[in-house]
């Protein structure tokens, strides 16, 4: 439903946005995360301990000014939703980025032959672009579930894309934590609220978190299987969310346009 | 280009660049990624970035920082992981001052005015005219007697920069020296002068059980910002500290809360009076409330024993009865009575307050009140609890004062208006020269200060600078072509703080002192210059002695020279190195007030006891002695202990005003204004006179801006750019208020038209308007304005892809400028408005 005082997009639109479940789907078993990929030796992951998370943006600015990100593009952003009745009120911080899905569907429809331009490492199980295959088509960006992706226009050939940039999107700070460096959105977080490693290594931060909270992921249902974990956003994946039904409103400055701006 | 395909084979290249000591700050890392910062690396060749500590200096916070050049670029900026302050975190504003470098909106050249004031047209003159022409008016009036009529107004200045400039304008011969204090935090600032001493309090969240906060959005923004914030927010999280947050608004504060309270505008004093009332009823203050009323000040007579002073304050808060309070506050009283208890008996708890509480009519009390509803609980100044800030102690360089220094009474309001304005009345300096009964600036020069923008009253404002009679010639010295900026006569290009040297100091929460520098990460654009360099030339152009340092980098150099611990640790060249230094064998300080002083000090030559008071001082004169301490001017400064029934202690030392070393809760300074001494509820008179459809307007910031200086960052605009005043569903919908209805918002100054934005997550009764926004100038980013004298784009790549074109309103164009009585803050959250659709 739409609040009595009209916002300007449904609420199933909005949920989609969230990557909420919409209310009739059950619940998927988690499935067990943390067993390895066949050749995969590392899986980088991010947990995000929503209850640490104040929702102050320090991370869309880290990662904005990391990769000086044109203005309209988005690699990583912040929902606020806003639900309840006065007083009972809450607003939910949701952190957002790429899930590093270990079934992208990216992935799947990106036409590039031989190799294609966007593809899932098997060494690390992170989900990147190679902007000189890319030839900007933008299809990643349609598939994408979580509207992660969008079209920068400073990189690529402009005559291979078109004048259309190539895709871009969250890659865990690839030339980071290459070098043993934290991520530029981990390391700013006040909350300390965003924690980065290896999935596959049982002592590392992530898989304890994992293994202890049983952590939300977005749209399970999808069965993309991401790399990203929610601890402390349980609503996203509840049968029913009666304040959500209250009153509903989703605050993030990723516009409409931000992944269609240049395709 | 990297290849995607191989990327981590590059292995670890060489970091040569970094700062050193990048230590994991993450507790539960095990086998994690070591480094937590203090390097960078170009996501685009991998190559490592060059890092320069610094100082970040877009909020008063002023955190330690790190900033990374790529090929002489400013390319990021970080938080500094050894700074004890940060921890290693950093907001968002922080990080978006990365834009202010290359603005291109920015003043790179002198500029003269040449047209009407105000109609933009400029031309571009050389650094020599423009100091000419400066020096010649500071002559002029030299030789004429009144240097008093150069008046200096900043907005923002601290630490070695205020050393230098203000340094400047005093050894010339001026005082006329203005702030921005009363729009912020003045009114704060005054109440803890008036009752503790000193102007900062610090909440000791890495040692609390429990958070009591009324008015502070503590999580977003404040004075001591990610300091206090990320250590609440570690609380909360790993030791499960409960915060309760009072507000009319239901901020990202209230919503990390356990619990938020919606209290009517302006009544959290009453409820702070009624948890006063229930912690006396009910015996609560036994214990550590009677220990610490021991350095307190209750009652007339500074000799009453702690049973005088408990029957005292009982009788005083008699009538403050939960009930009551729920009358005027909407907060159940069953509520209050559960929090008072709560906040008694839960062993340490810290009380937290800040605009919220402080920006009303009755701002000043309701700071005492809460400063004494600390002391009957004993939750002060100890661990866990609101503590006594501390800052670094830098050894400056001296620079004399001229000696005579002359002052226009203008920054303290109109005569009788405000009883102790410590911090002055910048919202009233406009309207003092068009009044003109204290005389008129010859020169009015603004740094850092926008008084179109920032105070009240915007066109009252604007037709004050714009009038040639009033203001005969005003000087801005900004980086950017800001909305009082374009009312000069002449602009000198300042450098923006990525550009400049600075010794800084502010408040530490580990309750050590943290020093830390601010270097610049790239030289200074065009002609850029950072005014506490340009100081020194100005000098020497007036024969002005400077003292020993040459330039501001010098002061900064001879400071880290000096200062003992600094010195030690390798002095400028370490803290050029490393950003920042404190004693690693420091005890955080605490309970400042109850060391005994021993005879010697208090029986030395020349130290009094002033009986009244039972402070021991040292009277300058004869005179002194006769006046008495609370009498003679400046006084504070000269005390040296107080006296108490059971000794001589340290207490609690005054600051800006001639208080005892009690911690002051009767107050003989605001009796002697025809004030309650005792912190008392004082309604707010509009809100006396309200009628049935009248709404009170409140203001709040938002988690990525700062109050007026960050609207020009494109990567904070993007996130945040316009403000739609925030409406409880309740109180739209009798006005016929749906979600992003136009509206209009009238009080008695003018009126407004901005959207509707109806929630739930606000009190019925008020409508909220953020600061940040409504800019006519700061540039293409903030206003859609471009400077007139930048047509280029100077390579901002960016441009062209600027999505949004809504910049909101600015609510100080219906905003009164309104003193606290008391203290001069001016009171951004009582007008009273009629909002209707449009
Ligand atoms: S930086 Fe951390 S606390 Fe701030 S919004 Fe991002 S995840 Fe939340
Ligand atoms: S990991 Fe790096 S690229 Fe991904 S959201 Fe965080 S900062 Fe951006
Ligand atoms: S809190 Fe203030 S000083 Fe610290 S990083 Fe943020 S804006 Fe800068």
């Amino acid at each position: 439903m739409t609040t009595a005082f009209a916002p300007t997009m449904t609420r199933r639109q909005m949920l989609k946005r969230v990557g909420a479940a919409t209310a009739s789907v059950t619940v998927v078993a988690a499935a067990p995360i943390t067993a390895r990929a066949a050749k995969q030796e590392v899986r980088y992951a991010m947990v995000i301990d929503t209850r640490r998370c104040s929702g102050c943006q320090a991370c869309s600015v880290a990662c904005k000014a990391e990769f000086e990100v044109p203005l309209g593009g988005v690699r990583s952003w912040v929902e606020h939703i806003e639900v309840g009745k006065f007083p009972n009120v809450e607003r939910r911080m949701l952190p957002r980025l790429c899930n590093q899905c270990s079934e992208p569907p990216c992935v799947e429809v990106c036409p590039t032959e031989p190799d294609k331009a966007t593809f899932k490492r098997e060494e690390d199980g992170i989900v990147v672009v190679d902007d000189s295959l890319c030839i900007g088509c933008a299809k990643c960006l349609e598939a994408c579930p979580y509207d992660a992706r969008f079209m920068n226009p400073f990189k690529g050939d402009p005559v291979k894309t078109k004048g259309n940039g190539v895709a871009d999107k969250c890659d865990f700070c690839m030339h980071r934590i290459s070098q043993g460096l934290q991520p530029s959105c981990v390391n700013t977080c006040q909350g300390k609220a965003r924690i980065f490693g290896d999935l596959n290594d049982p002592t590392s931060a992530v898989a304890k978190l994992v293994e202890e909270f049983e952590p939300t992921v977005l749209l399970r249902e999808k069965k993309t299987k991401p790399s990203v974990f929610y601890i402390g956003a349980e609503y996203l994946e509840a049968k029913k969310d009666p304040k959500a039904d209250q009153y509903f409103r989703l605050d993030t400055h990723r516009n409409e346009r931000s992944s269609k701006r240049w395709s | 280009m990297l290849n995607r395909r191989n990327f981590l084979k590059l292995g670890a290249a060489a970091a040569t660049t970094t700062v050193a000591g990048g230590a994991s700050l993450n507790a539960h890392a095990v086998k994690d990624l070591p480094d937590w910062g203090n390097k960078g690396f170009s996501p685009t060749t991998g190559k490592p970035r060059q890092a320069i500590p610094s100082a970040c200096w877009q909020c008063v916070t002023r955190c330690a920082n790190i900033g990374y050049v790529e090929d002489g670029r400013l390319v990021k900026i970080e938080s500094n992981v050894n700074s004890i302050r940060t921890e290693g975190v950093m907001c968002a504003k922080g990080q978006g001052a990365v834009n202010h470098t290359y603005d291109p909106d920015r003043i790179l050249y002198p500029m003269q005015r040449v047209g009407e004031r105000g109609a933009g047209e400029w031309k571009r003159i050389s650094w020599d005219e423009a100091l000419d022409m400066i020096a010649a008016r500071m002559k002029k009036n030299r030789d004429a007697g009144t240097p008093e009529k150069v008046a200096f107004h900043y907005g923002r200045m601290k630490a070695s920069h205020s050393k230098t400039i203000g340094g400047f304008f005093k050894a010339y011969g001026t005082g006329s020296i203005g702030n921005h204090t009363a729009l912020c935090e003045g009114g704060k600032w005054t109440a803890q002068e008036l009752t503790w001493g000193g102007h900062y309090d610090n909440w000791d969240f890495d040692n609390t059980k429990f958070v009591l906060n009324f008015g502070s959005n503590v999580l977003e923004t404040h004075t001591n910002h990610i300091p206090t914030a990320h250590r609440l927010l570690w609380a909360m999280a790993e030791k499960g500290v409960e915060m309760v947050t009072f507000d009319v608004r239901f901020s990202n504060t209230a919503a990390k809360s356990k619990e938020w309270v919606p209290v009517k505008s302006g009544t959290d004093g009453a409820v702070i009076a009624a948890m006063i009332n229930v912690v006396m009823s009910e015996g609560l203050y036994k214990g550590d409330g009677e220990e610490f009323l021991k350095y307190t000040r209750v009652t007339e007579d500074v000799n009453a024993d702690v049973p005088t002073k408990i029957a005292a304050i009982k009788a005083h808060v008699k009538d403050y009865t939960p009930d009551w309070a729920e009358k005027l506050s909407g907060v159940p009283a069953s509520k209050i009575t559960a929090l008072a208890r709560k906040f008694a008996t839960t062993k340490p708890a810290v009380l937290v307050s800040y605009r919220g509480l402080v920006c009303h009519y009755n701002g000043n009390e309701g700071e005492r009140l809460a400063q004494l509803l600390c002391a009957v609980t004993g939750q002060m100044d100890k661990p866990g609890t609101r503590m006594k800030a501390v800052g670094a102690g830098w050894k400056f360089p001296k620079i004399p004062k001229a000696k005579k220094v002359k002052k226009l009474d203008i920054f303290d309001g109109f005569p009788g208006q405000v009883a102790y304005p410590t911090h002055h009345v910048a919202e009233m300096v406009l309207p003092m020269i068009k009044d003109g009964r204290n005389g008129r600036p010859d020169m009015y020069v603004m740094y850092c200060w926008t008084p179109t923008y920032a105070n009240g009253h915007v066109g009252e404002a604007i037709e004050i600078l714009k009038d040639e009679k009033l203001m005969p010639f005003v000087v801005s010295v900004d980086p950017f072509y800001g909305d009082s900026t374009m009312y000069a006569d002449l602009i000198l290009p300042d450098t923006p703080f990525t550009e400049r040297w600075t010794a800084e100091d502010m408040v530490d929460p580990a309750q050590i002192g943290e020093f830390y520098i601010r270097q610049p990460f790239t030289k200074p654009l065009g002609e850029a210059r950072d005014f506490s360099d340009v100081v020194f030339d100005l000098a020497k152009r007036l024969g002005v002695d400077m003292g020993e340092a040459k330039s501001h980098e010098d002061f900064v150099r001879l400071a880290c020279e000096n200062t003992p611990g600094v010195k030690e640790a390798g002095g400028f060249e370490y803290m050029k190195k490393h950003g920042v230094w404190h004693d690693k064998n420091a005890i955080p300080q605490q309970q400042v007030y109850n060391r005994p002083v021993p005879e010697s000090v208090y029986k030395a030559k020349g130290v009094a006891l002033d009986e009244a008071s039972g402070v021991y001082w040292k009277p300058a004169s004869e005179e002194d002695t006769k006046k008495g301490y609370v009498a003679t001017k400046g006084a504070y400064k000269k005390y040296v202990a107080q006296k108490m029934p059971h000794g001589v202690f340290s207490g609690f030392a005054p600051d800006k005003v001639n208080k005892s070393g009690y911690l002051e809760l009767w107050s003989p300074l605001l009796k002697a204004k025809g004030f309650n001494p005792f912190p008392t509820w004082m309604p707010i008179p509009e809100h006396q006179k309200m009628g049935p459809d009248d709404l009170i307007l409140t203001t709040f910031k938002h988690a990525t801006q700062t109050h007026s200086r960050t609207m020009n960052c494109k990567y904070l605009a993007e996130l945040y750019h316009t403000n739609p005043a925030w409406i409880n569903p309740e109180t739209a919908k009798a006005r016929g208020i749906y979600d992003g209805d136009r509206i209009k918002v009238t009080s008695a100054i003018g009126e407004m038209v901005t959207k509707a934005r109806v929630t739930e997550a606000i009190i019925p009764g008020v409508v909220a308007i953020s600061h940040h926004c409504g800019h006519w100038a700061y540039g293409r980013y903030a206003s859609g304005r471009r400077a007139p004298f930048t047509d280029e784009e100077r390579g901002d790549r960016d441009f062209k892809f600027k999505w949004w074109t809504d910049n909101g309103v600015h609510p100080n164009w219906v905003i009164p400028n309104a003193p606290d009585p008391i203290n001069g803050q001016q009171r951004w959250m009582d007008t009273v408005v009629k909002v209707t659709r449009v």
